[in-house]
């Protein structure tokens, strides 16, 4: 029976520079004069006037809202259940899709205090997750 | 140039509903097809449009139901899987018919959703959520029910109200999938959790199916077999645009963006939500239902599960809604399971969940709920 694996992110022209930091374990966004930042190369939405490049972004931020697998949705995850799917407000603003590491599913909290650590998966890709704050 | 009233619904077919492993889309949506001709009292050769969408799993093909059911369109247009697209498909319909590129059109829906062997190919690269475990808008759905029960005090009991309520309807109606079932609010909280906190009866139905719905003008409608279902408005709007804005916005965890489409179809329509009789929403979750009643405006941001606990959504309440158990319990058709309740509803189909009196109904519908936002709409009937 073929192993089934987990898959990878998406990494095409718009993203790659995301992606490429989180290799390097650095976070970054692609952020416009106004302050509107975004995960891939994009016209700013927020202010019609785009002056954008790719910037660090500090990593912390807090747990916006959550939820926890109970029934695997994919194969490949029927090991890590339950597993925790988090939406994360970064401090400067935008908000990513990611999972809690390094405490129990039950401990997750709405408004708690979380910085990004980074995972990394293959030779080529890493994918920033999130723990809370110590 | 207002399209108000200007068009009607005038045929339904609707298949069975549930485990349908014999049958094709192709099939199914050739039987709805005949059956829909059928209901109207038209022949094949009558319509010469055609909108198709498929559901999860694949749909019908283009050629297939045409070339069995004989009929001659000029017009084939398919529109994307997605929950908001029922509506959609009635925009391109009337834009279709106004601009005289067909007379009367078929808007259907096939799907073999039980038969497909899984919800994304495994290994794939290049699925960016999916590599965290995100695996469909049951996730968004999930964390979304988890802001409400923290910003608002959302309890388990209020979405369970939703479901029972919605099950009372679909107990009464025969062709419902769930007819036979009988939920209480004990089963619904000792039900297993699917994505935490949404349990089984927070999720809606995976099923076969298929139904077709003809639209043509309504001079012709008012000529044929069933009494017309006229559109008075539609509207809608995504929330990519609000990305860069409000990144909360694009997963419509501060309410569903469907601001912008309720005034184009209320402006369209020429009524308030005062007027709205009876309400169909888009269910493929408990807690989707609860929060475009709030971003509706029939009650404020926050009062939605108070709303449903009351039995608001009930016949006699203040927004009977979803009528037939729609999504959650009579069966899962995208938002065609929505229109075609609403149709039901204005035609007066609707048995032992008719609404007495109702005269206007709403329709919506909700499509896209991956990290990159979706759409709302919604359309506006009236009998």
């Amino acid at each position: 029976m073929p192993e089934i694996h987990k898959e990878l992110p998406a990494i095409n022209a718009s993203n790659r520079p995301y992606w490429e930091a989180a290799r390097r374990h650095e976070l970054v966004m692609y952020g416009c004069c106004c302050g509107a930042l975004y995960s891939h190369v994009t016209e700013c939405t927020a202010c019609g006037k785009p002056d954008m490049k790719w910037v660090r972004v500090s990593g912390r931020g807090e747990v916006f809202t959550f939820c926890v697998y109970r029934q695997a949705f994919h194969p490949a995850w029927k090991n890590d259940i339950p597993y925790n799917i988090a939406y994360v407000k970064l401090d400067e603003g935008p908000i990513l899709i990611s999972n809690i590491v390094g405490c129990d599913n039950k401990d997750i909290y709405i408004g708690m205090p979380v910085e990004v650590v980074f995972e990394d998966i293959t030779d080529e890709v890493t994918l920033p997750k999130f723990r809370p704050v110590r | 140039m207002s399209i108000r009233d200007k068009y009607a619904f005038a045929g339904v077919g609707l298949t069975q509903l549930g485990r349908l492993p014999e049958m094709t889309p192709d099939e199914l949506a050739t039987r709805a097809i005949k059956l829909a001709l059928e209901d109207a009292g038209l022949r094949p050769d009558d319509v010469d449009g055609y909108i198709y969408q498929g559901g999860i799993g694949g749909g019908s093909s283009d050629t297939v139901p045409l070339q069995m059911t004989g009929v001659p369109a000029a017009m084939v247009w398919q529109v994307t899987s997605l929950g908001s697209y029922a509506n959609v498909a009635v925009a391109m319909a009337i834009g279709a018919m106004e601009s005289g590129l067909c007379n009367t059109c078929i808007l259907l829906h096939a799907s073999s959703a039980t038969s497909r062997r899984s919800i994304v190919p495994a290994g794939a690269v290049g699925n960016t959520p999916g590599a965290y475990g995100w695996y469909g808008p049951g996730t968004t759905a999930a964390c979304m029910a988890r802001r409400f029960m923290h910003l608002y005090g959302l309890t388990r009991e209020q979405l369970g109200a939703v479901a029972l309520t919605l099950r009372e309807y679909a107990n009464k109606r025969p062709e419902a999938i769930m007819h036979d079932r009988r939920i209480t609010m004990d089963d619904y909280l000792n039900a297993r959790m699917v994505i935490e906190p949404l349990c089984l009866y927070d999720f809606c139905l995976v099923n076969d199916g298929a139904v077709a719905l003809i639209i043509t003008s309504a001079e012709r409608a008012r000529n044929l077999r069933k009494p017309p279902v006229y559109v008075m408005g539609y509207g809608m709007d995504h929330s990519l645009r609000k990305v860069g804005k409000s990144p909360e916005a694009i997963h419509h965890f501060n309410g569903f963006v469907t601001e912008k489409a309720a005034q184009q179809a209320f402006g369209m329509a020429g009524i308030t939500i005062k007027d709205i009789d009876v309400a169909e929403f888009y269910d493929a979750f408990t807690i989707f239902l609860l929060s475009q009643i709030e971003s509706y405006g029939f009650c404020g941001r926050g009062e939605g599960g108070a709303f449903v606990a009351a039995g608001n959504l009930k016949p006699g309440g203040q927004l009977p809604a979803n009528t037939s158990g729609t999504s959650l319990s009579w069966g899962y058709l995208m938002g065609f399971t929505q229109l075609t309740e609403g149709i039901r509803q204005m035609r007066g189909e609707g048995g032992e969940c008719q609404i007495k009196d109702a005269e206007i109904c709403l329709v919506t519908g909700l499509g896209g709920m991956v990290d990159n936002g979706s759409a709302a709409n919604c359309c506006i009937l009236r009998r």
